[in-house]
């Protein structure tokens, strides 16, 4: 771009030289032939007015020697009619061009006409033409397109440098800025402002992007701190709210206060949970939610899991179908054991009625698949995959579960952060869950794939 | 009779604990000061310390480290709780014995005592 811009203002440039050039040599020539023609006119009137063509022609050819570009002269009385001529040798004879009728001069082709009236006491007695050949302007054209060419081709060289110096300099700050960014928008790290060097339009974006990075780092402190601070002062009270109404239903034995009791715990219960989910959704939007990971028997965890689900519905029954032998996993064991909770309660709450849920596993070179399966209302196939999303409900209104809509959305948080994969598909009644967890051995193949697309 | 010190600047929690644990067995002190941590250990020699982290100008993760940089108490088992779950990731620093995060189940609470006490 900077070259192409270069070429187009030298290229004006050094065509109006060229014109103005030419145009000057040209008013030169004009002029000197118009003097010569004035000196041939004062010298002739005698000649004229002795008609005396002979001196007028031999005056003429005396230009030969002094102005050797003059290929044509002429002199012609007041009625216009040719007195005396001279044409240098080899030259066709005179004629004198009609293009002068009124003009002292004229261009046509490489040739310039001049004529200029000879006068005597104030009075036209006759006429001098001189016919110039211009084979210098053809030279000096020539030199003047040569020299503009060279000229052009050595600025066009310099420019090309300089514009190849200027863009790496300038491209190489650009994609600095644009490295970090990339960075910051793909792991959120920005650890210390960029360095902005010189003064220029690009220091300045440095400058506003290093600027509108603090903001939004003040910004995630601020939310953090916020979140810490919530976490704590939620939970406190709701550790003696919960803590209370168990000592009550233990101590309480008579109807109908106990089943009031019974009633405010389970709705305690609800609100802890609810209360989790929240934090984790900010945790996990602030980037903040982070893995214990450890090796686990996950046989084990799938047991303990089973039977705590398992007291939250007297009238459901979940069985386990699978003959998993003590198989250790690499994770956070806390929060498979919430992903395997959030979808056995799920399984429990979706099937209102029916009695049975299933939890299956299949283990595969590289992964273990965990499948829950209930014979409830199941997931319409429009919805399974919007059911991941936060704060998705189902659309279906004709049952009525509370929920926050937070609990799958975290779960699939969780397991992508395992390098699994969590899904749902249907399954004659009720539905199917499944999600996979990479065994030890290969984790860490998954992990340089999951890190370099 | 398993001597049990609770920490907590909560008293709500405080006495809640003291009363779940004393129906369960234990002779139970209660302490909302930590300031007043170190004697009362010296004097009452529990079991167990179940520690609160956050105590409004001391964390209990320092004093559980202190605890157990003394001889004299060094062999004292102690569990942190807290209402930020995070918590429990500190307790092999601090050379906690065990972590409970708020709010807990009644149940959790007692096992995960018991466990540690023996």
């Amino acid at each position: 771009m900077q070259v192409f811009t270069s070429v187009v203002v030298f290229g004006i440039v050094f065509g109006v030289f060229i014109i103005t050039d030419v145009n000057s040599y040209k008013q030169r020539k004009v002029n000197s032939m118009i003097s010569i023609a004035r000196v041939i006119g004062a010298n002739s009137v005698s000649s004229i007015q002795f008609q005396d063509p002979e001196a007028a022609r031999e005056m003429l050819e005396e230009l030969h020697s002094v102005t050797p570009e003059i290929i044509h002269a002429a002199i012609t009385n007041r009625d216009g009619q040719l007195f005396a001529s001279y044409s240098k040798p080899g030259e066709k004879a005179i004629k004198i061009p009609t293009l002068l009728k009124r003009k002292a001069f004229a261009f046509k082709d490489l040739q310039l006409f001049v004529s200029n009236p000879i006068m005597s006491n104030k009075e036209i007695i006759g006429n001098v033409y001189l016919e110039v050949q211009l084979s210098e302007l053809q030279q000096i054209k020539q030199y003047k397109y040569e020299l503009a060419f060279i000229l052009l081709f050595v600025a066009l060289i310099f420019s090309f440098l300089i514009a190849m110096v200027v863009q790496s300099y300038i491209s190489n700050r650009l994609l600095k800025l644009v490295n970090s960014m990339k960075k910051v928008g793909k792991t959120g790290e920005y650890t210390k402002p960029l360095e902005e060097d010189g003064k220029d339009e690009i220091a300045t974006l440095i400058q506003a992007f290093n600027h509108l990075m603090e903001q939004i780092q003040e910004s995630q402190r601020k939310k953090d701190e916020f979140i810490g601070i919530a976490s704590h002062e939620l939970k406190t009270p709701l550790t003696s709210i919960k803590g209370y109404i168990e000592m009550l239903n233990l101590l309480e034995k008579e109807q109908p206060k106990k089943q009031f009791v019974q009633k405010a715990l389970g709705n305690v219960n609800k609100l802890e949970r609810l209360v989790k989910d929240l934090l984790d959704v900010s945790k996990i939007q602030s980037g903040q939610l982070q893995l214990n990971m450890e090796e686990f028997n996950i046989d084990e965890l799938l047991d303990e899991t089973i039977s705590a689900a398992q007291s939250l519905s007297g009238s459901h029954q979940i069985v386990r179908e699978d003959h998993l032998d003590g198989e250790i996993v690499y994770g956070d064991r806390q929060r498979i054991e919430q992903v395997l909770l959030n979808l056995l309660s799920n399984a429990i709450k979706y099937s209102p009625g029916e009695k049975k849920v299933e939890v299956n596993s299949e283990k595969t070179e590289k992964e273990l698949i965990i499948k829950i399966r209930d014979y409830g209302i199941g997931v319409p196939a429009e919805e399974q995959t919007n059911i991941f999303e936060r704060f998705y409900r189902t659309k279906d209104i004709s049952i009525h579960i509370s929920g926050f809509g937070l609990g799958l959305y975290i779960c699939r948080d969780i397991i992508n952060r395992h390098y699994g994969k969590i899904w749902v598909e249907s399954a004659g009644k009720g539905s199917i869950f499944y999600f996979s967890l990479p065994l030890k051995h290969s984790l860490t193949s998954q992990q340089t794939e999951a890190l370099n697309p | 009779m398993n001597k049990i010190l609770v920490v907590d600047d909560d008293l709500d929690i405080l006495s809640l604990v003291q009363m779940i644990l004393t129906m369960n067995n234990f002779t139970v002190e209660a302490l909302s000061r930590w300031e007043d941590i170190y004697s009362t250990v010296e004097e009452f020699k529990p079991d167990l310390v179940l520690l609160d982290v956050m105590l409004g100008g001391a964390d209990g993760r320092d004093i559980c480290k202190n605890l157990h940089l003394e001889n004299q108490t060094k062999n004292i088992p102690v569990v942190l709780f807290s209402a930020n779950p995070e918590m429990g990731k500190y307790i092999k620093e601090c050379m906690a014995q065990d972590f409970l995060s708020k709010p807990f189940e009644m149940s959790h609470l007692l096992e995960t005592v018991r466990t540690h006490v023996n």
